[in-house]
């Protein structure tokens, strides 16, 4: 988690990571879950506020924020 | 003042292995009568010239011109619509076919370009040069278009270690062992597909010659240069123009014979009076800004030609002027690159 | 108001991959929304996925277009229908509605060729394995016969005596086109002699009569040249077969071998501009012929195009029955097709569409088939956009080859369908089901097992 709260976000969907110099470039929706876990969000709660902004069931968004999470794992964000 | 003119071109990959589109640049920039504004076309955000302001005065990343040809200049248009184009000016050798072929609907859709026909583009093919050599009367070294491992064990075994191993648009590679040989093989398949040229080395001095065909038989202006020293991946380094007669005799002819139309390269090994021709480059060289340098701008008399402005006599050029290329740096914040990513337009 | 929704997405930049258009929305998506006016929706509703689906009018109009090219520029074509390509009736009755005669090179194909309707001498019986009865079941109907070895001259001549009668063949060449790998397996070759001698042998039987030339130089011929260069050596070996043995030439099958619109792999350019038009092929060839050929002299021109008559016509539509994320990140999809259906996977990287516009940034995915094979890739390096399961992607071109090399392995082959020129959609080959896979099984009675009371 420590990673995820240094990360410089760009309203335009630029990431950039002072840590590694690594450059990411993400989607709207991802943008805004990247957010939500930088302030601390678990997935559920991010996932509810996904579907509180966005037209989309609590079940898909909770499938996609675990995708997500998993996904930043990967690139070693989190 | 006259009205600038907006010249879109691409090869703004000024890196180690340097495409042309920075010496283009900086060539119509030196041109006090044409005040081009110049759009780079990018492939990617991070070629040098997107950040080269004093030359490039806006970029575009472009799909790659592999992709779908509708995709490519749907961009273009794009561009054109947002910036206007007054000329473009492609000048990479994977990108001509794809405007060789749309040339009529390029030229309906109000792009103005000078590119080579289909027939003299394709003169460039390895195998093509056979029969080029054979008509501006000049040498050839041995060699083998290949598109099978069986058939390039075949041609290194005719041919004899060393030889050249080259792709089908770039690359070029001197392998000593057949192992290496076959090593650039797999890296030139697996980059740019069949077919493969090998290539007998021959050697002697490596002397080039740029121009620009009027497409009627005329040139535009040639100059010869001599390579003195190359990197690794055989691009100068630095050079030095020359006037070798027989060489230039034979560029004359090619421009004649083939009614060349647009920028070309040559690239020919010397020995004694023997020319070699090596390879056919159907665009600007990356090294074009060198002819710019001694008083022959080619670039800037190509799109004064195409767009019916004044185009000054034939200039001469002296033999004997260095070329000494050398890096540079500049450092920057993100937010060209950001930009360049995010909207793919920079700055 | 909520917003429209699209799957999160975050990619890593890495150099030299840095280019907007690999992700972007507009430039790197495709989407079809239906074919020749029938909607892929409506197709699937009624048809099911994985759903092979076929164009009538553009089957025809390739056909018409690649006929005109050569019929405009020498006054005696023939094309045979290569079966081999695509042996599904309703594509091999449409072929001959457009004139084409038959192509076949196995006896099953030749069988095909007469249940379909064609007569005995409207087939070309080509290939390395004419069984002796399915050659003399030819013979007697009339097939133009190419040979292929020497032990299929024998067989000839046996059945020539059986029938008590001279016998026209024609004789398969293999040669050097300037094409690799040459096909030397096939045929005989002609640089070495090989060919000669055979011609020999056929005269000094005496139950033979050579009335034709065959050759095919290989597959996916990119370059037109080198049919030119394959042309007037038949042609010129023709002139010295018959000066020497007083064999004239009826016919010069110059094969197929024609390319399609399909993206080979490991060719960089897109087939807009790798691939030369048909126009191109027609005029380098006929024009190689007039040079060979002697003033008035006008053999058949056989042609035995497939791939590139049938190939642009045919779409195989899937769905995506789940989506994964694979452990080094990259996004991968399932689909309920793979290579089982698109055996041309293996060489070609397809066109794929979506049936409807989605959003977000594109990801660098991978889609797979249903086996449970690694084998079964469809594309592994793809971009597109994060799709649901239930998407439908639309791989063409698809219609040479699948539907005769497709495996019937763990899955049911499923419905074929063909757009016909007015709009309506046929079934030209029914899903199968269990019954097909085991009509022709036949268990032993110790090893049925109990059934349950």
């Amino acid at each position: 988690m420590r990673t995820l709260s240094q990360l410089a976000l760009s309203d335009e969907g630029f990431v950039f990571d002072p840590n590694t110099g690594d450059s990411f470039q993400v989607s709207a929706t991802g943008l805004f879950l990247l957010q939500a876990l930088k302030d601390g969000r678990g997935d559920d709660e991010a996932a509810q506020l996904l579907t509180e902004k966005y037209e989309v069931t609590l079940e898909e968004a909770r499938r996609d924020c675990a995708d997500f999470r998993s996904r930043l794992r990967n690139l070693n964000l989190a | 003042m006259p009205p600038s003119l907006t010249i879109a071109l691409s090869g703004i990959n000024a890196i180690d292995n340097p495409g042309p589109g920075v010496g283009v640049a900086r060539s119509l920039k030196e041109d006090p009568d044409l005040h081009a504004r110049i759009l780079g076309l990018a492939y990617d955000a991070m070629e040098p010239g997107i950040y080269m302001d004093w030359v490039v005065d806006k970029s575009y990343i472009m799909p790659y011109p592999s992709g779908d040809g509708d995709a490519y200049f749907d961009r273009l248009a794009f561009i054109r619509d947002q910036q206007g184009i007054d000329f473009l000016i492609p000048n990479f050798d994977a990108e001509l076919p794809l405007y060789i072929k749309r040339a009529s609907k390029l030229a309906e859709a109000g792009f103005k370009t000078f590119l080579p026909t289909m027939e003299q583009f394709k003169l460039r093919g390895k195998d093509k040069l056979i029969e080029v050599a054979e008509r501006i009367d000049i040498g050839l070294p041995k060699t083998r278009v290949v598109s099978s491992l069986d058939q390039f064990a075949a041609a290194i075994e005719e041919i004899k270690l060393p030889v050249m191993v080259k792709g089908s648009f770039y690359k070029a590679y001197r392998a000593y062992t057949y192992a290496e040989a076959i090593g650039h093989y797999h890296a030139l398949v697996a980059e740019w597909g069949y077919p493969i040229i090998v290539q007998e080395i021959v050697t002697g001095e490596e002397l080039n010659v740029i121009g620009v065909g009027d497409g009627a038989g005329g040139s535009l202006g040639l100059v010869g240069i001599k390579k003195m020293s190359v990197t690794a991946l055989g691009k100068i380094w630095t050079g030095v123009t020359i006037k070798h007669a027989a060489m230039l005799e034979a560029t004359q002819r090619f421009i004649r014979e083939y009614r060349w139309r647009g920028p070309f390269e040559l690239e020919c090994i010397v020995r004694d009076e023997d020319v070699f021709l090596i390879e056919i480059n159907p665009r600007f060289p990356a090294w074009v800004y060198f002819a710019t340098g001694v008083g022959v701008n080619l670039p800037a008399r190509m799109v004064r030609h195409c767009l019916g402005l004044p185009v000054p006599p034939t200039p001469d050029y002296e033999a004997g002027k260095l070329f000494v290329r050398y890096t540079y740096e500049l450092v920057t914040d993100m937010s060209t690159f950001q930009k360049a990513i995010t909207r793919g337009e920079a700055p | 108001m909520k917003l429209a929704y699209e799957k999160p997405v975050i990619n890593k930049l890495r150099s030299g991959l840095m280019n907007k258009f690999g992700w972007s929305p507009a430039y790197a998506r495709k989407v079809r929304t239906n074919i020749d006016g029938v909607s892929i929706d409506d197709l699937v509703e009624r048809y099911g996925s994985p759903l092979f689906v076929y164009s009538e009018r553009t089957a025809r109009q390739r056909y018409r277009q690649m006929y005109n090219a050569f019929s405009t520029r020498y006054p005696n074509v023939q094309f045979g229908w290569s079966y081999k390509t695509n042996y599904l009736q309703a594509v091999c009755a449409l072929m001959h509605q457009e004139g084409a005669i038959a192509e076949v090179v196995s006896a099953m194909e030749y069988d095909k060729a007469r249940a379909l309707g064609m007569p005995g001498d409207q087939i070309i019986f080509n290939g390395p394995h004419k069984p002796y009865a399915a050659l003399e079941k030819a013979v007697s109907e009339g097939a133009v016969i190419n040979i292929d070895h020497l032990d299929e001259i024998v067989d000839l001549e046996t059945i020539a005596k059986k029938l008590g009668r001279t016998v026209h063949v024609g004789m398969r060449l293999n040669l050097d086109a300037g094409i690799y790998p040459q096909w030397s397996r096939f045929g005989f070759n002609l640089e070495s002699g090989q060919a000669l001698d055979a011609v020999k042998r056929m005269a000094s039987g005496g139950k033979l009569k050579l009335n034709g030339l065959h050759c095919h130089i290989g597959t996916f011929i990119m370059d037109p040249q080198a049919y030119a260069r394959e042309v007037e050596k038949m042609v010129k070996f023709g002139y010295e077969i018959e000066d020497a043995f007083g064999f004239g030439m009826e016919y010069l099958d110059i094969g197929g071998g024609f390319p399609s619109q399909s993206r080979l792999k490991g060719v960089y350019l897109p087939p807009e501009v790798a691939i030369p038009n048909i126009d191109e092929y027609a005029e380098t060839i006929t024009t190689a012929l007039s040079h060979a050929l002697k003033p008035g002299d006008f053999p058949k021109l056989i042609i035995e195009s497939g791939r590139a008559l049938i190939d642009e016509a045919g779409y195989l539509v899937t769905t995506v029955v789940a989506t994964k994320r694979l452990v080094d990140g990259t996004r991968a999809y399932v689909a309920d097709a793979g290579v089982n259906l698109l055996f041309t996977a293996f060489w070609y990287k397809f066109n794929v569409e979506l049936d409807r516009e989605a959003g977000g940034v594109n990801e660098t995915s991978v889609i797979y088939g249903p086996l449970c094979m690694n084998i079964d890739a469809i594309d592994e390096g793809i971009q597109l956009p994060p799709l649901k399961r239930g998407a439908r992607l639309i791989f063409s071109p698809v219609g040479a080859y699948n539907n005769t090399q497709w495996l019937q392995f763990i899955e049911y082959r499923p419905n074929v369908v063909l757009v016909t020129t007015n709009g309506e959609v046929e079934v030209i080959r029914e899903a199968e089901d269990l019954s097909d896979i085991q009509r022709r099984e036949r268990l032993p009675k110790h090893l049925e097992l109990l059934k349950k009371a």
